[in-house]
């Protein structure tokens, strides 16, 4: 387990595209976010509005690695035959994936944390709670769980390392857009502000905005016990599903 | 007991039977090759004792154990090359090491020696990408060599490798010959399965010859094969060789042909002479000694694409 964890968190940290997409892009964001879209707001709020964009682009850098990154590293293993070698091995099947996802958590976590900095030193600022900040850190395991659900189908069922990528990124970007993470809740139409409720990572990235900068930001209250036990509920379905996926196809004999 | 024993195998992917009943048996210690065409099913029989495929009937056995119960005495390193490039070559094994669940240290000390029986230690902390072809198979090779493994299983490990390196290759599984380790070495290049102490050869999933290399070659009855390099190749410079070939069968090189005849020196005069005679001059005449893939040819007419 601790082999595949430092195995995958090294080629996590010494691959250029990935550190440019989960960290370099989410930060170039929070720069954009903080300079551009703030001109017109009261300056009371703005670094509220910073915050705002801040969470919404750490949430962005956990999709981009659960969804993209993992399933890379997934196919990449496949396409090369390093899966084939470790079936001839006395390894057991969760043991790897467990690594794989420890080494996920532990990149993700450090994109995230240098996303929030980024926002921070750009004037983002958070009210927030001791309890709150725990709830947020829930919050943000969840969003990491769901993305590597779905980054591990994927991986299990995408079999060419570029396609398993891209599919990753447009899956992150277009989810991310449509559900309220990129884009102000209140500005979605119906339809999508509903599916932003299903949606674990967009509702999960609300309950953060809630609980660290405040409901008008959230655009919604998510913290409802009916909410969060859905984004409880459908993030541990995804990662699940994926964990599934991942030990019985990818490790599967021909 | 037989290191590696196989029983009446077959595997099939729908309607394709791609292994027909094979048999095999490997003793412990000993060095096999098995040699076939793309496609004959050696790999899939590779994979299969290497637990990565499961067989569609039939018997496998490692040491008297079903190979999924004896995953800790193999060493199978696959075609593809399977370590990671932005890692160094010492993490790659330290990795490997560390799925074995050898503690730190001990992995420390186990990789170093490795990397030292390979020849890598003064690149050890390159990044695999900045390793050459030949270089990052013997890294791969390595991963095979952890104690406790006692099969190796090499499928097609020399392909794509320069001469060089090749030879360097092939020199370190001669270093393992003897030390108890069994060694199943699939391939499709005659020169490399002449190494072994047996050879099988393999045609559409089923072992059609076994025996030690001189052997085979002395039972397919081959006694002399003239390489002839040729100005021009076609069917009608075909037809003319095939005549001084035995079971009119010759076969079709870069260069020219490979003519199977049992005595050289009497036939090379009449075929330059015939060859003239329509027009084809010969730039180059040798006589060698048959090899394992002439010997392959001989019973299969395959190989390489066949003239007639």
């Amino acid at each position: 387990m601790t082999a595949t964890l430092g195995k995958t968190i090294k080629e996590f940290l010494r691959q250029k595209t990935i550190l440019f997409w989960t960290i370099a892009w989410p930060i170039l964001w929070v720069l954009i976010g903080s300079f551009s879209f703030t001109g017109n707001a009261p300056s009371e709020v703005v670094p509220y509005i910073k915050g705002a964009v801040a969470i919404s682009m750490s949430v962005f850098a956990l999709m981009t690695a659960g969804m993209a990154n993992l399933p890379g590293n997934i196919a990449q293993d496949r396409e090369r035959g390093l899966l084939s070698k470790l079936m001839s091995m006395p390894i057991n099947p969760w043991r790897d994936l467990v690594g794989r996802i420890l080494a996920l958590l532990a990149f993700s976590s450090l994109a995230a944390i240098l996303v929030m900095l980024v926002g921070y030193i750009c004037g983002a600022r958070f009210s927030y709670t001791l309890i709150g900040i725990w709830q947020s850190i829930g919050f943000l395991l969840l969003i990491s769980l769901a993305s590597a659900g779905i980054g591990m189908l994927l991986g299990t069922f995408i079999k060419h390392v570029h396609g398993a990528i891209m599919s990753g990124v447009g899956m992150a970007v277009v989810t991310a857009a449509i559900s309220g993470v990129m884009a102000p809740y209140s500005s979605l139409p119906w339809l999508l502000q509903e599916f932003a409720k299903i949606y674990p990572i967009s509702s999960a990235n609300s309950s953060i905005a809630y609980l660290l900068v405040g409901e008008y930001y959230a655009g919604y209250n998510p913290l409802s016990a009916a909410q969060t036990t859905l984004t409880i509920i459908i993030s541990l379905l995804l990662f699940i599903a994926g964990l599934i996926a991942y030990s019985r196809f990818c490790w599967r004999k021909e | 007991m037989d290191a590696i024993s196989v029983e009446d195998l077959t595997k099939k992917y729908g309607d394709n039977k791609v292994l027909n009943g094979v048999n095999l048996k490997i003793e412990e210690g000993e060095f096999y090759a098995l040699m076939g065409p793309n496609g004959s099913g050696k790999t899939t029989l590779a994979s299969i004792i290497a637990s990565v495929r499961s067989p569609t009937s039939g018997k496998v056995e490692i040491h008297g154990r079903k190979p999924e119960k004896a995953k800790e005495l193999i060493g199978y390193i696959p075609q593809e090359n399977f370590s990671s490039p932005i890692l160094t070559g010492k993490e790659n094994l330290m990795y490997f090491a560390g799925l074995l669940g050898y503690s730190k240290n001990k992995a420390e000390r186990i990789v170093d020696d490795l990397l030292s029986k390979i020849g890598l230690s003064e690149d050890a902390n390159k990044k695999v990408s900045n390793y050459s072809g030949g270089m990052r198979k013997r890294l791969e090779a390595a991963t095979a060599l952890f104690p406790r493994i006692k099969i190796l299983i090499l499928d097609e490990p020399t392909t794509g490798l320069d001469p060089s390196a090749r030879r360097k290759f092939l020199g370190l599984i001669e270093e393992l010959r003897g030390k108890k380790t069994t060694i199943l070495l699939i391939t499709h290049i005659g020169a490399d399965a002449e190494l072994a102490s047996r050879v099988g050869l393999i045609d559409k999933g089923e072992i059609i010859a076994e025996d030690e290399p001189e052997k085979l070659k002395k039972a397919s009855g081959l006694k002399d094969v003239i390489d002839i390099e040729t100005t021009i190749k076609s069917d009608k410079v075909a037809n003319v060789l095939s005549k001084f070939s035995e079971k009119q069968r010759v076969l079709e090189t870069d260069v020219g042909y490979r003519v199977y005849c049992k005595d050289a020196e009497e036939s090379i005069p009449e075929i330059v002479r015939f060859l003239d005679a329509i027009g084809c001059k010969t730039t180059k005449v040798e006589t060698e000694k048959p090899s394992l893939e002439d010997v392959f040819f001989q019973l299969t007419e395959k190989m390489v694409r066949e003239v007639s």
